[in-house]
């Protein structure tokens, strides 16, 4: 019952007029920037710093805490409509539902996406509510050596996911991982492939170069089709979604929000591992996999679940060790410590009403999103009937603003632009840019942690099945090659992928 | 911040962007928006100093002070920017001044000199570091800990926040004065060394107290030693590194504010002395303190030779231990 008394004690935080009122800034600020393109959570947050001094902390840390998770509502927004990622997270939804928005199927994505959203984001405060504890335990027993291979099982995911020529898509991830490797490498120092520009020494960003490889490219794709062939500007159907629809989805956002809310709790893994995963995990179950990339509906909603439940379960490290899963995480840090607050295991003890409330007013803030959101639908796909030679500048110009603002640095323009072009070039020869771009992210941290565990192992290559975990997941992992790679399954998917 | 600030602060960056001609008039006024630039990403120690800093230097000068943050090659970018700029005064760098004392030895690429290129005005704030371990190391105290590595030696492990950092050199010079031999695994930032030593990936680490020392309040770790003059408030029961027979007991995290060289004297010397009335002030003292740090004025001549000499000290370590950067 003690549950029971802390989530009352919660909710009175919460439901206080002034944080009522932060909560719903942070969700319409955060619900605003998702749906821009590339202006993302991490320098909103870090603007408004300055404001939150004069707030009380729960304050302060319901309105931050908004922000970011109605990122995630937005961010697929620009996703669906006009395939332009702002976040890591974004990615997979641009796969599926932007496929559904050419399909004329834009309202039914959109409504979808924000539904499974609203389910994982209850689910998640729950989860965050009941097994924080046990949960940061478990996050605590990965060391470097589960992290390899978790990855290692990611990467594989990542081959599942494309849908195309497995070689193709192998190329791609191999591709992404050796993007990956640019900067000055975190075990030795050194720097590679950085050419002496000073820009490079920290790795590509992943930003821009989803941005460019996903929308612009796009956008040049569309600039050679005449006006009038638009797919998306066909009537588009109701908004709301039907019950085959509906049925459909939802056993993908109950898995998708399961393993977002496992997979978020690990520092690191958080914004690309849940969606990617789900995705792939949604394609192995589906009785007919060639759907997928062709506007599968379970492609949105398992993914969108996902991240949103990944996104809030990011915050139980922080909120049980005081250790934060990510940059934004770090940024809440800075917050609490602006308010005098030392963020610590202690914190739960010491300020249960801030931590209680602040976990309550996630799921007021769910409902506020969800209320935001359904209406609007109805406005975003409206957008997409404003001529191309307004919204195509428009789109471009916010890439370039979002992309700059990252680290106020021109290199990241001229590496989206750059990326642009690439990405027209994968569309004419056909290959799929998502295995790309997870191997972009994954890679750097493959190999520090395959370094890491080496070098506190001694080189010793038997820690990998001698630990437990690690010796299940690589075991998932040898369990999926021998599928992939046995006569009956490469039949089923030739016949599959034969378009 | 409030909506007309909210407005300055856009109408300071606009005009910041449109590089306005040097004015050739007083050397000592303010004719254009300040950009107070941190090299590093918002949330860690520099970024919440210069956001602390900011306001009242911003009342102090009468224009708008803009904080901006320029992350990137353990911030020799955001360095670099503030080297290249007008030498006026109207550039200020605020970062851990401990990367720049061992950046010319890092970086044989660095596009900027640490010594001709910026002019120090003052170090803002001392931080020290907490020297701890996780429970399966058996050792409680220090003297147990340098026992523990002399008989296993490279068994320990170290996690250390970035090859090259302070943290990593500090555990470099311990190892060498003690004589013992430990394992140093470099990670990215101080969060993840202290996820790693918390979950008993690595053994040991030696990191700011502000960020580690809640972890060892809540026994999640065992504290062993503070680096710095006098034991720290939040525990007081922790030993100095002198007190208990540990070297390298100077190093810890040193915030300073810089600018860019060729300055002129006078520029500095007021930016010197607003800077200072601002680190006098209780309520900045009360923050700094939260922040597990403690004020540290200087005169420009005193941080210049801080920095040289840090410079010499840590450049000799980097170069004897084999610490390679790019």
């Amino acid at each position: 019952m003690e549950l029971f008394d802390n989530l009352l004690m919660g909710l009175s935080t919460a439901l206080q007029l002034n944080n009522l009122i932060f909560c719903l800034i942070g969700v319409v600020i955060g619900t605003a920037i998702g749906v821009l393109p590339g202006i993302g959570p991490i320098p909103t947050v870090a603007l408004l710093l300055p404001f939150t001094f004069g707030l009380s902390p729960a304050s302060a840390m319901i309105m931050l805490a908004g922000i970011f998770y109605g990122a995630q509502y937005g961010g697929s927004t620009t996703a669906i409509l006009v395939n332009v990622p702002g976040e890591t997270s974004s990615v997979v939804t641009c796969i599926d539902g932007h496929e559904m928005a050419k399909q004329g199927r834009a309202g039914t994505a959109l409504a979808i996406a924000a539904i499974a959203s609203f389910f994982a984001g209850t689910m998640a405060t729950i989860v965050i509510a009941v097994l924080s504890v046990p949960l940061s335990v478990l996050a605590l027993k990965f060391t470097a050596v589960e992290y390899f291979s978790l990855l290692v099982l990611g990467l594989i995911a990542a081959v599942v996911l494309a849908h195309g020529s497995v070689a193709k898509s192998l190329a791609m991830v191999l591709l992404g991982l050796l993007l990956g490797l640019v900067g000055i490498d975190v075990s030795s120092g050194v720097a590679r492939m950085t050419f002496g520009i000073a820009a490079l020494s920290d790795g590509l960003d992943f930003v821009p170069i989803a941005m460019g490889l996903f929308g612009l490219g796009e956008i040049i794709a569309n600039l050679e089709r005449p006006a009038e062939r638009r797919v998306v500007s066909q009537s588009i159907r109701s908004l709301i979604p039907s019950w085959g629809d509906l049925r459909a989805a939802f056993p993908a956002v109950v898995r998708g929000t399961a393993l977002g809310s496992v997979l978020g709790v690990l520092p690191g893994g958080g914004a690309a591992l849940p969606p990617f995963s789900s995705y792939a995990l949604e394609k192995k179950l589906a009785r007919d996999p060639s759907r997928f990339g062709k506007g599968a509906i379970e492609g949105v909603a398992g993914p969108e679940a996902a991240n949103n439940a990944g996104a809030q379960t990011s915050f139980i490290p922080l909120l049980t060790l005081g250790i934060p899963a990510n940059a934004l995480m770090a940024l809440m840090i800075g917050a609490l410590m602006m308010q005098g607050i030392q963020p610590g295991p202690q914190i739960m003890t010491e300020q249960p009403k801030l931590v209680w409330g602040v976990i309550a007013s996630m799921w007021v803030g769910n409902l506020m999103l969800l209320i935001i959101n359904l209406p609007l639908i109805g406005l975003w796909v409206s957008m997409l009937k404003i001529p191309y030679r307004l919204l195509f500048p428009a789109i471009v110009l916010f890439c370039c603003i979002g992309t700059y603002g990252i680290a106020n640095s021109l290199f990241n323009v001229w590496l989206m632009m750059g990326c642009a072009l690439i990405g027209y070039f994968f569309i004419k020869i056909g290959v799929e840019p998502a295995p790309l771009l997870l191997g972009l992210v994954l890679g750097p941290q493959l190999e520090e942690n395959f370094r890491r565990a080496m070098l506190i192992a001694d080189g010793d290559f038997t820690v990998f099945l001698s630990r437990p975990i690690s010796a299940v997941i690589l075991a998932v992992v040898a369990a999926l090659l021998l599928a992939m790679l046995s006569p009956a399954i490469l039949r089923t998917r030739k016949e599959a992928l034969a378009e | 911040m409030s909506m007309p600030s909210l407005a300055r602060a856009i109408a300071a960056a606009v005009l910041t962007v449109c590089a306005l001609a040097p004015s050739g008039a007083g050397a000592q006024n303010f004719e254009r928006p300040v950009r107070l630039i941190v090299p590093f990403a918002p949330g860690g120690t520099s970024d919440i100093l210069a956001r602390l800093i900011s306001p009242k230097l911003s009342a102090a000068i009468g224009q708008s002070v803009v904080v901006e943050n320029k992350p990137g090659a353990a911030g020799n970018l955001g360095a670099d920017a503030v080297a290249k700029a007008q030498p006026d005064g109207h550039t200020l760098l605020l970062m851990d001044v401990g990367s720049l004392a061992t950046a010319p030895s890092l970086f044989s690429d660095l596009t900027f000199d640490v010594q001709k290129d910026l002019a120090p005005i003052s170090m803002v704030m001392f931080g020290p570091y907490v020297l701890a371990v996780h429970e399966s190391v058996p050792a409680k105290t220090s003297k147990e800990l340098i026992e523990y590595a002399k008989a296993n030696p490279n068994k320990l492990t170290v996690a250390n926040s970035g090859v090259g950092g302070a943290n990593h050199i500090t555990a470099v010079v311990m190892a060498k004065e003690l004589g013992i031999q430990w394992k140093n695994v470099p990670y990215k930032g101080g969060a993840a060394a202290s996820r790693a030593v918390v979950s008993g990936e690595s053994g040991v680490i030696i990191n700011g107290a502000a960020a580690t020392m809640p972890f060892v309040t809540n026994k999640q770790l065992v504290g062993l030693a503070v680096t710095g003059e006098q034991r720290i408030a939040s525990a007081p029961d922790l030993p100095t590194f002198k007190e208990a027979g540990l070297p390298g007991g100077d190093a810890g995290t040193w915030q300073g504010i810089l600018t860019t060289g060729g300055t002129p004297p006078a520029m500095v010397a007021r930016l010197n002395a607003e800077i200072r009335k601002i680190l006098e002030l209780p309520e900045i003292q009360q923050k700094i303190a939260e922040q597990g740090g403690v004020v540290r004025a200087q005169s420009p001549e005193e941080f210049r030779n801080w920095l040289k000499d840090a410079t010499t000290r840590w450049g000799t370590i980097i170069r004897e231990a084999g610490i390679k950067g790019s």
